[in-house]
């Protein structure tokens, strides 16, 4: 028998401070789905998608029941469409994505990604095709979601890439302009982007990766803000190193308990068994925020100064302990501060406390980026795109997965308020600084080489 | 002779143990297992050993009796009875069961009597009764060993309901969930 203290922890985690495994991501290649013929492509991917994940929604609600832990969502990710669809049109790859959107409802799971495509150091025929399709594709379906990596360290930013996203954001905002851009939080532009991310909107399956597999995302900002919280009381003075100490267990903790869940969910299915992603994944409620675990360290607000250092601290914390934790940690384990999505960040983003160049610094620490930020639906293609290359050079420079998932809601400007719905939750908008005159600099096109610390071999 | 369990039951108090087990130790017994515990003020405690040849059963207890009685503590020995061995053991996986909510009289009761009608098997439990309507002061841990081939999904909804109809909540999970986050 357990003591009192493991049986009563335990059970708090799971009860009180909502741990839940956020999502199982069931990932599906499909090149072997290839082919000329888009009736026949579609068919193919069709038969394999829905083979493999005809039972991943009631398995993982069976694994759920039986050890007392939600998986909230279902998820597919595939091989990047730009790759398998590759002899396609935009108005093909539309339909692609359509086919996609339907496999998603048929299986019952709540989004599919890997509209995605590579195109870091160059733009092949399937990825023209592909960008092109991105704002229809989002518009014109619910359950999909697109990425696209621009940069990475070793292949620098391809800036020809970056001006057609902030291209594609436009237009995927104008489409769904009746629900303030609700497209363009399907849609991600990364740096460095892994081949094995269960969250969304990043999710796509690596082409290194196995022929299907089981990978587990796993959050709890509830549970390490519970868990200063309490050390914290027991000992108002203690330090820092100690408070990380006391992040890093509980993520380890954290992150046991999604991969139990995960490789049960692969086992159940037949499938092998592939990362555990622990970040740090808000929701807008009260009790699953991020920005919440800022003031449980001591800072008056998110944004003030301190944040980024307090963040990186965090950051740092839960990647020992996930690491510690299982062999196979992945995706992006980290702290996500996606603006919309949580409601203490929002909060403090509409105070004034957080700006646009704040969340850019903070993100430089953080683990993936500029997330979920709406702004004025007049900003220019010109100022979306610098704002997008600024984020691919932190993530280059630095090694490390960065990404933009930003809003230009239309119709809108700074401080009045987006709405999105559901878990991607409202934010007001923040001002973002536009030059009058057209900025030059990224119309230059061709590609920002990568660092010399890149040259690694 | 055979392997004999003793019981020592009385008021706690310190240095029980060391007279159960000096008193053995001159009878030349050798003790193989011992488990105790202290619910609120009461001690109650297990021996199992094996005692020398040509000793009685009788014969311990009373050899240990001249040494408790003193102490106000109830002595019992018997036999242990060799386990029946089933022609083969049926598959289990172990679940934690936890209620919280009111006290009140037959909680025990009619929780484990669903247990027993769907074969599970109560391995380990723990109550904590204060009284009152504070969920968190009232509280019940089952450790239980479910048939693998059992009906889960109608053992779950019989749980539930009876949990529901006592103004519980209840809690089933599977034992593995406290060893990923308790034995790393």
């Amino acid at each position: 028998m357990y003591n009192d203290q493991e049986l009563f922890s335990t059970l708090h985690m799971l009860r009180n401070e909502n741990l839940d495994v956020r999502t199982v991501t069931l990932g599906v290649n499909l090149i072997d789905c290839v082919s000329h013929d888009l009736e026949v492509f579609k068919s193919n991917i069709r038969k394999k998608i829905t083979g493999l994940a005809k039972n991943l929604v009631e398995t993982c609600n069976q694994v759920g029941e039986k050890y007392g832990v939600q998986v909230v969502n279902k998820r597919i990710s595939v091989s990047p469409i730009a790759v398998a669809a590759a002899p396609f049109s935009p108005g093909q790859m539309v339909e692609v994505a359509k086919t996609l959107d339907s496999i998603a409802q048929d299986v019952n799971v709540d989004f599919i990604g890997g509209f995605s495509a590579l195109v870091e150091k160059g733009i092949a025929n399937g990825d023209d095709s592909l960008i092109r399709a991105i704002p229809q594709a989002l518009a014109e379906t619910q359950r999909m979601c697109s990425s696209v990596n621009v940069a990475s360290t070793r292949a620098g930013i391809n800036m020809d890439a970056v001006l057609r996203m902030a291209k594609a954001i436009k237009e995927a905002a104008a489409l769904t302009a009746d629900a303030d851009g609700l497209a363009c939080a399907k849609l991600c532009v990364f740096c460095n982007i892994p081949q094995d991310v269960p969250f969304m909107a990043g999710a796509y399956l690596g082409i290194g990766e196995a022929d299907a597999v089981v990978s587990v995302g796993v959050s709890g900002p509830g549970v390490v803000k519970a868990a200063i919280d309490r050390a914290v009381q027991a000992e108002p003075d203690m330090g820092l190193g100690r408070i990380a100490e006391v992040i890093k267990l509980t993520a380890c903790k954290v992150t046991r308990v999604g991969e139990l869940i995960g490789r049960e969910v692969a086992k159940t299915l037949g499938l092998p068994f592939g990362v555990v992603d622990l970040s740090l994944a808000p929701t807008p409620t009260v009790g699953d925020s991020v920005g919440e675990i800022f003031e449980s360290l001591g800072l008056l607000k998110m944004g003030l100064p301190g944040s980024t250092a307090a963040l990186a601290m965090l950051n740092d914390a839960v990647k020992k302990g996930g690491a510690f934790a299982s062999s196979h940690v992945g995706g992006l384990s980290g702290a996500f501060i996606p603006v919309s999505e949580d409601l203490n960040i929002a909060q403090a983003a509409a105070e004034g406390h957080l700006n646009l160049e704040k969340l850019e610094a903070m993100t430089s620490v953080c683990s993936v980026g500029l997330d979920m930020v709406a702004i004025p639906g007049n900003v220019s293609v010109e100022t979306l795109a610098g704002i997008i290359a600024d984020e691919m050079a932190i993530g280059m420079i630095n090694s490390k997965t960065t990404a933009t998932r930003l809003i230009p809601v239309p119709g809108k400007k700074a401080g009045d308020l987006a709405e999105f719905g559901g878990l991607l939750g409202h934010a007001e908008i923040i001002e973002v600084k536009q030059a009058a005159a057209d900025n030059l600099f990224v119309r230059r096109a061709g590609r920002i080489p990568a660092p010399i610390h890149s040259l690694k071999n | 002779m055979e392997k004999v369990i003793i019981t020592v039951l009385g008021q706690d108090r310190p240095g029980i143990i060391a007279a159960v087990s000096q008193s053995l130790f001159e009878q030349d017994c050798n003790i193989e297992n011992i488990s105790q515990m202290v619910l609120q003020s009461e001690f109650a405690g297990l021996f199992v050993i094996t005692a020398p040849e040509g000793a009685t059963i009788e014969g311990v207890r009373e050899s240990l009796n001249k040494v408790l009685a003193a102490m106000n503590l109830e002595v019992q020995a018997k036999a242990l009875t060799k386990p029946q061995t089933p022609a083969s053991t049926p598959a289990v996986e172990p679940f934690l069961i936890t209620t919280m909510g009111p006290d009140a009289k037959g909680l025990v009761a009619r929780i484990t009597a669903v247990l027993a009608k769907h074969g599970a098997n109560v391995t380990n439990f723990k109550a904590v009764f204060h009284g009152g309507q504070n969920p968190d002061r009232n509280i019940m841990v089952y450790e239980v060993d479910v048939p693998a081939d059992g009906n889960r999904e109608a053992l779950y909804a019989g749980l539930r309901s009876k949990a529901k109809e006592m103004g519980l909540e209840i809690i089933i999970q599977h034992r593995d969930i406290f060893d990923a986050v308790n034995k790393i």
